[in-house]
């Protein structure tokens, strides 16, 4: 979504600004802009496009304190008219601004009937012209009497010429402080900041707060001054960049072997001590999520079934929270990657109210969901820049593994000793992993199967009916072809009249899995609709391979992890597709790494 | 000190090539990345680098560079800024220093990233005089290297790999070179020579090179059996910490590092030097003798002894086992009962056979072993090999072999 930037200190604001936001690109964005305090007046650029575009229109500038936005629109659609800052009718006061302002269209009526003038389309435009209407030379403020106003979602950033005060606000968007010496830094995310500092100051809801170069001051709604210390964030600014990659998605997937392992460290005293879900006698569990963290459910419904017995359901969090709620599960876990998908908090409160246990599955540490639930279990994969999940996939599997081992190991299903063979097997899986990442050559020769293709099915059973899932949405979502998943035994109810020549299959089918004969026989049906099929498979398996045009091997593996393999496989598959058709691979059109809108 | 000087000079580290005669171990890795103490042998040679002030450091890398970047990433993580450049082709060591000819205009250190050094190494190059100058060592094994002549301080000749004696002096493979060597290498790549030392060859009656006598550490592995040779040497450069879970009645003597998140159980008994990856579970009653390194993720079963052994990442070891100057490689699945002694071994690499004193066996990536196997002294078990219950291995077993 919207990423936001502020800077107050002793560097030129400009060059700060740009490179912090060049650092948010991951969240996706149509639009650019910046403000800032320049000879005690404020001076805005503001650009539809890439950043680049913003930087080749900005003048030197030379001041020291300023606000910078990308946009990706929701309310009003992109243009330079459309991207942040906004200033005020006396052109004293910029603001920016992430969210939704729900009821900008009455004050907007009034605004305008107040005399105001609006330049552009958006929600965000009110928030400035309020702020102006209520600021009596205090900025702060006039902040806080302006959110009285309004309804909504923000994280709010605004400047005021001649000063070096940057007041800030938050509601239900993320908002992170950088602490500097003689300097201090605002953003959507920590990412952005690390160049700078690891000192972070985490903003909460409702909270407003004044920055400047010598200090931050937070209050909370009352208007009393909060205290509070600042963390240490240990992920190193080298995270974010790409160390010799041609794209981070590239780079992402070759560090997931690395990503499950430091998912796993600790495992075992994770489990055998209770870290997590100290109580496990839940008759049934809930998995709650949106996106790939939902294929990720899916396949910890299976897992959950399989190690813990304990009957599994799944939800979209869009639909949850306004679900009637008639059945209610005693354990609620909800994934979201980066913590702030709107709708998985909307769902996280929602379980609350309903009185379940929270559980949520998170990459971020300190991100609003971990603010929200009982119990936090945090996949350690490090920030993912591609829009596409990569890593932070194969570590929200290797969570829902680790939470079905735990509460089977807790409710008795598991002995001591298969608990332990359990782990001994999701260990290996980070290189049977690996060892797909050793071969990539084979997927790139393989993939050009899909060079030609209009539409593309994927199909698998079992665990692996979700990886299918997930491997047809990376593929539509980075090559832009046309990829649908299927559980293999319905497609003789409707899917395979779309079979031809031009439709290629992409078929799992693990020796070993008690399904595999049968997905053999759906792989049969589809190869006499003509259809290239692409098997993904054991090493070895010449059952499989008979049957296929042609077949990407794994290692051999116990079918409930061969999740994790087959998936850096399809993900692998799907980036050499999309680089071969020049598409953006890292940020794909339309779509943003966070969904932080409803 | 040399600090002022390395901080203005560039590195260029050669890591681009496979390392064939370490296979099986270089199956799915360049030669660069075998862990030594449990770390990449570049790694010792990036810190080398470090600690002399040279931050800015370009990787020449090819076989397998996803490995190498994935691992180095912008070098952040070591205190340096490193780039990469690609050589698509393994065309030898001239060719791969071709590749970063547009990123050097200023005299550059040039290192092989295939060998352990320490700090010393490069302080001694820095520290000595101006202009083109070598590394030098003694060696044990002088006919592996090439040779110099040196004559009053300049190297007037290399013998690349001589078939007699003909001294114990030998290129390190580490150089100070001014920019203008890169016409040499050119018009030698041209002239189908492929290595840097060949190309010198040609060109050391007209160029001065002055040769340095290192007097810090410098050490190779060329056969597989090596690798255990060398792990013994990297833990006198090892640091040590204990961080994770050793559970009461774990005896633990000399340094003995065991990383984030491994458990140690009651009863195990680990002489150190001894390094222990993370996540690791060892034991109950596991015994660990001097120099092994036991990599990330590793399982080992009671009642084991593994000694002066390098067991890489994700290896489960049954309970019951016998390991001695082993290598082996990630994913391995070993099942109770494995007899792996060391002793005087011949062992054939290429169509060439070795007389080697105290070999242990080298096992593949993602082999799995049976129980009551036994390896003999010098087994070479290729990857992804299944050997089957109570079989007997000697010799060299291709990839993908199975042994019922």
């Amino acid at each position: 979504m919207c990423g936001i930037m502020g800077y107050s200190g002793h560097r030129r604001a400009s060059e700060v600004l740009v490179e912090g936001l060049k650092r948010l690109e991951y969240r996706g964005y149509d639009s650019a802009g910046v403000a800032m305090v320049e000879n005690g007046r404020l001076a805005m650029v503001k650009r539809q496009g890439e950043l680049d575009v913003l930087q080749g229109a900005l003048p030197r500038l030379e001041g020291r304190t300023g606000i910078g936005h990308t946009r990706w629109a929701t309310c009003g659609r992109p243009s330079d008219r459309n991207a942040h800052p906004f200033l005020s009718c006396d052109g004293k006061l910029a603001i920016v601004h992430n969210g939704i302002i729900e009821n900008h269209s009455t004050l907007r009526k009034r605004l305008e009937a107040e005399g105001h003038h609006f330049t552009s389309e958006t929600d965000t435009e009110v928030v400035v012209h309020l702020l102006e209407g209520h600021f009596r030379g205090d900025l702060r403020q006039a902040m806080a009497d302006t959110l009285k106003e309004i309804k909504g979602t923000y994280a709010i950033a605004a400047v005021l010429e001649g000063s070096e005060e940057i007041v800030a606000a938050r509601k239900e968007n993320p908002l992170v402080i950088g602490l500097g010496v003689q300097e201090n830094f605002l953003a959507s995310d920590v990412t952005a900041l690390l160049s700078y500092t690891n000192k972070v100051l985490y903003v909460m809801d409702g909270e407003t707060v004044s920055l400047t170069p010598n200090g931050v001051a937070i209050f909370d709604s009352e208007g009393a001054q909060v205290k509070r210390e600042p963390s240490l964030v240990s992920w190193s600014a080298e995270d974010a960049q790409k160390g010799g990659f041609e794209h981070f998605m590239l780079k992402e997937i070759f560090e997931g072997p690395n990503a499950i392992h430091n998912t796993l460290l600790g495992a075992l005293d994770l489990i055998e001590n209770g870290e997590v879900l100290p109580r496990t006698d839940f008759q049934s569990v809930k998995l709650v999520a949106c996106g790939s963290s939902y294929h990720a459910a899916m396949v910890g419904k299976y897992a959950m079934e399989e190690f813990a017995g304990v009957p599994t359901t799944l939800e979209l969090a869009s639909e949850y929270r306004y679900s009637p709620g008639a059945r209610e599960t005693p354990l609620v876990i909800l994934i979201t990657q980066s913590g702030e998908t709107a709708d998985t908090l909307a769902a996280a409160r929602e379980a609350r109210r309903r009185g379940c246990h929270t559980l949520a599955v998170t990459n971020v540490v300190g991100s609003t969901i971990t603010r929200e639930v009982d119990e936090v279990l945090y996949t350690r994969a490090g920030p993912e820049i591609g829009v596409a999940a990569t890593k932070t996939f194969l570590t929200q599997l290797v969570a829902m593994y680790l939470v079905a081992i735990r509460i089977g190991y807790g409710n008795g299903t598991l002995s001591h000793d298969s608990m332990r063979s359990a782990l001994s097997s999701l260990r290996q899986s980070s290189n049977m992993v690996q060892s797909v990442l050793n071969r990539t050559h084979s997927i790139e020769e393989a993939s050009r199967m899909l060079d030609r293709a209009g539409h593309c099915f994927f199909i698998g059973r079992n665990i692996n009916y979700p990886t299918m899932l997930e491997g047809a949405l990376k593929l539509k979502e980075i090559s832009y072809i046309h990829a649908e998943g299927f559980a293999a035994g319905e497609l003789k109810h409707g899917p395979l009249a779309l079979l031809d020549a031009t439709t290629p299959v992409i078929a799992v089918a693990i020796k070993g899995d008690h399904t595999y004969e049968k997905m053999l026989a759906n792989i049969s049906e589809v190869a006499a609709r003509d259809s290239p099929v692409l098997g993904i498979g054991v090493e070895g398996d010449t059952d499989l391979g008979r049957l296929c045009e042609r077949m990407i091997a794994i290692q051999p593996v116990e079918p409930v992890f061969s999740p994790l393999p087959v998936t850096v496989a399809l993900q692998a598959l799907a980036y050499y597709v999309a680089r071969r058709r020049g598409c953006s691979i890292d940020k794909p059109k339309n779509l943003a790494k966070s969904v932080t809108v409803e | 000190m040399a600090m002022p000087r390395g901080l203005m000079m560039k590195a260029v580290v050669l890591a681009a090539g496979e390392g064939n005669r370490l296979r099986p171990f270089t199956v799915s890795r360049p030669k660069v990345m075998i862990p030594i103490g449990n770390r990449p042998i570049l790694e010792y040679v990036v810190r080398a680098l470090a600690s002399n002030g040279i931050t800015d450091i370009i990787l020449v890398v090819g076989y397998m560079k996803e490995r190498i970047m994935s691992f180095f990433g912008n070098g952040a993580r070591f205190g340096v800024q490193i780039s990469y450049a690609i050589q698509e082709k393994q065309l030898g060591t001239a060719h791969a220093a071709l590749a970063v000819r547009d990123q050097v205009q200023e005299e550059f250190i040039m290192v092989a990233g295939d060998n352990i050094i320490d700090a010393q190494a490069i302080a001694d190059l820095l520290g000595h005089g101006d202009g083109m100058a070598m590394l030098v060592t003694e060696s044990e094994m002088p006919s592996k290297y090439g040779v110099v002549h040196i004559e009053g301080g300049r190297v007037v000749d290399i013998i690349e790999k001589p078939d007699k004696k003909v001294g114990n002096i030998i290129n390190t493979g580490i150089y100070r070179l001014p920019p203008s060597i890169f016409d040499h290498l050119e018009k030698g790549v041209m002239a189908g020579r492929s290595g840097i030392t060949h190309v010198l060859h040609g060109c050391l009656p007209k160029i001065k090179m002055e040769a340095v006598r290192s007097t810090g550490r410098w050490m190779d592995a060329v056969y597989p059996w090596d690798l255990v040779r060398l792990n013994e040497y990297a833990f006198s450069m090892a640091g040590q910490e204990t961080s994770g879970t050793i559970e009461a009645g774990v005896t633990m003597r000399g340094p003995v590092h065991v990383g984030a998140g491994s458990r140690i159980r009651a009863g195990c008994y680990i002489e150190g030097p001894v390094s222990i990856g993370e996540g690791c579970e060892i034991g109950p009653y596991v015994t660990i003798f001097p120099t092994s390194s036991i990599g990330n993720g590793v399982n080992i079963a009671p009642f084991t002894t593994i000694d002066s052994s390098i067991i890489m990442n994700n290896v489960s070891i049954g309970s019951h086992s016998h390991i001695s100057r082993a290598v082996i490689d990630d994913g391995c699945r070993i099942m109770t009962g494995l007899s792996a002694p060391s002793g005087l071994a011949q062992v054939k690499v290429e169509d060439d056979f070795f007389k080697v004193e105290r070999a242990g066996s080298m096992v593949g990536e993602f082999t799995q072993i049976g129980p009551r196997v036994v390896l003999s002294a010098g087994a070479i078990v290729g990857a992804n090999c299944r050997v089957g219950d109570g079989a007997k291995v000697s010799g060299t077993l291709e990839d993908r072999s199975i042994v019922v």
